[in-house]
């Protein structure tokens, strides 16, 4: 579904991600680990169209989209949601929920499903997103990226700023959605929490993919035990 | 008192239009048109010059529009362009210079090819009571235009899928992009948009009082204090400040003079800035 060949990307001419090859099949979840700093967000970036790769091939449903730029990317079925959301935040719940079907009007059995998956967002329905709590705001980004009906949904670091708690029922919602077969792309630095819901991973070091296997494979890698999983 | 009360509410309205187009395009863009009077001002002109051509006054004040419309596209295209390509700071400030240089070319030429004409649009009629005061037809018509020009701004923001894409580019420009929206087409739009409000108060004001090819400038810095007391971005903000100002400008000028209606404007616009940095009703700091 998601072929990314021979990517590099980064700021002011000067790669911080070289050369990397992954993909992600139809009905997967694939999760990026890597520290703080080893290039996850520049790669997702450069994926979804908000930085244009300097060299490589981005393919998305059999179909060239180097390049193109995210409103367009969203359109053909990729949603990504940063690690830092980027709400509308003087919108209410509502709101920021409908603008994510844009420009269509919004979807009634997807919204459905949305406030399903998140009952919570349908108990703030009126409120501002600015006023929400972290693990809320979370919560809209997400379902805010589900209003476009995506086929495939990108996360960067869902957890980011969350207590331990509410990253665990983030990720207990990611797999709620990926029982319902939806295709699933995550970064992640707390590891533990991605494993245990991806099929697949790949380990990103200084900019470079590293390893890469099942994530059986990877939690039985000594060198990710012991780098990500704190194990001796 | 009541008469400059209601004085004060009428001009509120229009300051409030003037300041949502300066507002708009730099809560979207971080764009600040210094032009934005020049634009106002070559509206009015083109709806004088068609009218004199034979033109009803209507459809020669739609034309007015559909010019204020245009010059507003025609930046986005040109001189914009260099500007969109910076960001933060640099584009404020080369925006600033650029249109100060395309409001000086447009005033220059207006002063040599039409010196000393002027938008009047008298509207005769008899005088109206509202609230037992007199007020002339041509304020009556003109206060409605706008309070209809405000009822249509507040649909489309607020009602309208369009208004809320507008709306979430101010707030948060890459999410806008993560939801589908091109902040540039929007930009496109809201020019366009800024142009036919910037004609809008030209064509209305000249109900009131005749509009001189020489206001440009005067219109324009009118806008920025209105825009900076309500909150740079902020089109509640625009009206809500339009208001005030418009009631403490006419309440001045008929208490102390109109000469210094102006002064006492910028000491009620530093007043607030001290007060609320951010303006009355600012989304950005
Ligand atoms: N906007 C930026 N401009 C310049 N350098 C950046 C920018 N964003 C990230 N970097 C640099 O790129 C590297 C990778 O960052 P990032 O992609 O955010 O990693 P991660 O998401 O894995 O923590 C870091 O060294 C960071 O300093
Ligand atoms: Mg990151």
């Amino acid at each position: 579904m998601l072929e990314v060949e021979g990517v590099s990307a980064g700021y002011r001419g000067s790669d911080v991600v070289r050369d990397v090859s992954f993909h992600v099949d139809e009905g997967e979840t694939v999760m990026i680990i890597g520290s703080n700093g080893a290039g996850k967000t520049t790669l997702f970036r450069a994926v979804c169209g908000l930085l244009p790769p300097s060299s490589g091939e981005v393919r998305f449903l059999g179909e060239d989209i180097t390049g193109l730029p995210a409103q367009k990317v969203v359109r053909r079925g990729l949603a990504f949601v940063p690690a830092e959301r980027h709400l509308f935040p003087q919108m209410t719940v509502e709101e920021n929920l409908m603008l994510g079907a844009y420009p269509e009007k919004p979807d009634p059995d997807t919204l459905e499903t949305v406030l399903e998956l998140f009952p919570r967002l349908g108990e703030r329905f009126r409120q501002l997103a600015g006023t929400m709590s972290g693990g809320e705001q979370q919560m809209l980004a997400v379902g805010r990226a589900l209003m476009s009906q995506p086929r495939l949904l990108v996360l960067d670091e869902p957890t980011t700023g969350l207590a331990p708690i509410v990253a665990r029922n983030a990720y207990a919602a990611l797999e709620r959605l990926r029982e319902q077969g939806l295709t699933i792309l995550v970064a992640e630095q707390q590891v533990p929490l991605a494993l245990a819901v991806s099929d697949r991973g790949y380990v990103l070091e200084n900019g470079a993919i590293g390893l890469a296997g099942t994530s059986a494979e990877l939690a039985s890698d000594p060198r990710v035990r012991s780098a990500y999983l704190g194990v001796v | 008192m009541t008469a400059s009360i209601l004085d004060g509410i009428v001009l509120g309205l229009q300051f409030g239009v003037l300041a949502a187009g300066l507002t708009l395009v730099y809560g979207l863009g971080g764009v600040l048109n210094l032009a934005y009077g020049q634009i106002a001002v070559v509206s009015g002109l083109v709806t004088l010059l068609t009218m004199e051509a034979g033109v009803p006054a209507v459809p020669a004040a739609l034309i007015g529009l559909v010019a204020g419309g245009a010059l507003g596209l025609i930046f986005d295209l040109t001189i914009l362009q260099p500007v969109y390509r910076r960001h933060g700071e640099a584009r404020v400030l080369l925006s600033l210079l650029l249109t100060l240089g395309a409001a000086f070319v447009i005033d220059g030429y207006l002063n040599w090819r039409y010196p000393l004409r002027g938008l009047n649009l008298r509207i005769t009629g008899d005088p109206l009571v509202v609230f037992g005061v007199r007020m002339r037809m041509g304020s009556v018509v003109a206060s409605g235009i706008t309070i209809v020009v405000i009822g249509v701004l507040y649909w489309l923001f607020r009602y309208t899928r369009l208004g809320r894409a507008i709306r979430s580019v101010i707030q948060d420009e890459e999410g806008s992009r993560l939801v589908g929206i091109d902040p540039q087409l929007m930009m496109r739009l809201i020019l366009v948009l800024s142009g036919v409000l910037a004609a809008i108060v030209a064509i209305t004001r000249s109900m009131v009082a005749p509009v001189n090819v020489r206001a440009g400038f005067s219109l324009t810095v009118l806008g920025l204090i209105v825009t900076v007391v309500g909150g740079l971005g902020s089109i509640p903000g625009a009206f809500l400040a339009g208001l005030v100002l418009g009631i403490i400008n006419s309440v001045a000028s008929s208490y102390i003079g109109t000469f210094l209606s102006l002064i006492i404007l910028l000491v009620a616009a530093a007043i607030t800035i001290v007060i609320r940095p951010t303006g009355l009703l600012g989304v950005r700091e």
